[in-house]
């Protein structure tokens, strides 16, 4: 697991509505929560 | 995840973008959130290469071959706050994940913007599909995923004054198409991005 403190690696990676989506583009925005999972129609 | 659905207003307020993320490719996520109730946070696919995203992270189990149930909160200055992983059997809760995510954004002290707002579709918004239509079929879940349940949606297969409207609109018969502020826009992934854009900007 990443360690606290670091900086977080960037990804662009698509959403379930196609769009592109990059960490990078909530810099100075937003915070972003990142909920990984093993698999779609498992519980979250 | 239709509990973080439901608490989407808490990390709102807390300034943060909530993104699941797993192995799954771009229609099963569409069709899980579905599933679920509607996902309109971004659920992301790192399919290809398969897991390369969780990997960097330190969240992929490749002996299994998927990605770990683990929560990383990146601060907007792009630095790690939280990691921790509950193994693929675990759970999460939902309001503890919140509660995580308003305390960061009071200790972090890093720049935040308020999200943009949905926009709305606009009053006169209708979406024209057909039976047995795969690109229908993706705008609708799409409908369903950022919850847009107010717009009008008109079967062009199975009624003759839909078809009507639709070539009015158009000049084609050719569908999904949907219609806003009267100019049609014809492609399932135009469409389905805009709805997103419209309803569940990020």
């Amino acid at each position: 697991m990443i360690a606290e403190g670091t900086q977080a690696p960037d990804f662009t990676l698509q959403d379930q509505f196609g769009r592109k989506i990059s960490l990078a583009d909530f810099r100075d925005r937003q915070h972003v929560l990142l909920l990984f999972y093993p698999l779609d129609w498992t519980p979250t | 995840m239709p509990g973080v659905e439901a608490l989407l207003p808490r990390f709102r307020a807390a300034h943060t973008q909530v993104l699941g993320v797993s192995i799954d490719s771009v229609h099963c996520h569409a069709n899980w959130g579905r599933d679920l109730g509607g996902v309109s946070f971004p659920l992301l696919a790192d399919f290809q290469p398969k897991g390369a995203m969780a990997e960097s992270y330190g969240a992929y189990l490749a002996g299994a071959g998927i990605t770990d149930r683990a929560t990383v909160l990146v601060d907007s200055g792009g630095s790690v706050r939280h990691a921790s992983s509950v193994t693929p059997a675990g759970e999460r809760s939902p309001d503890e994940l919140a509660a995580l995510c308003e305390q960061v954004d009071r200790e972090a002290g890093t720049p935040t913007q308020a999200a943009p707002e949905p926009q709305g579709l606009g009053a006169d918004a209708v979406l024209y599909v057909k039976s047995h239509c795969g690109f229908s079929r993706r705008a609708r879940v799409a409908v369903d995923n950022v919850h847009a349940a107010d717009l009008t949606v008109r079967n062009a297969s199975d009624d003759a004054q839909a078809l009507e409207a639709l070539r009015q609109v158009s000049g084609a018969e050719t569908a999904p198409c949907l219609v806003l502020d009267g100019s049609p826009l014809a492609e399932s992934d135009v469409i389905v991005r805009t709805l997103a854009e419209r309803l569940a900007p990020i």
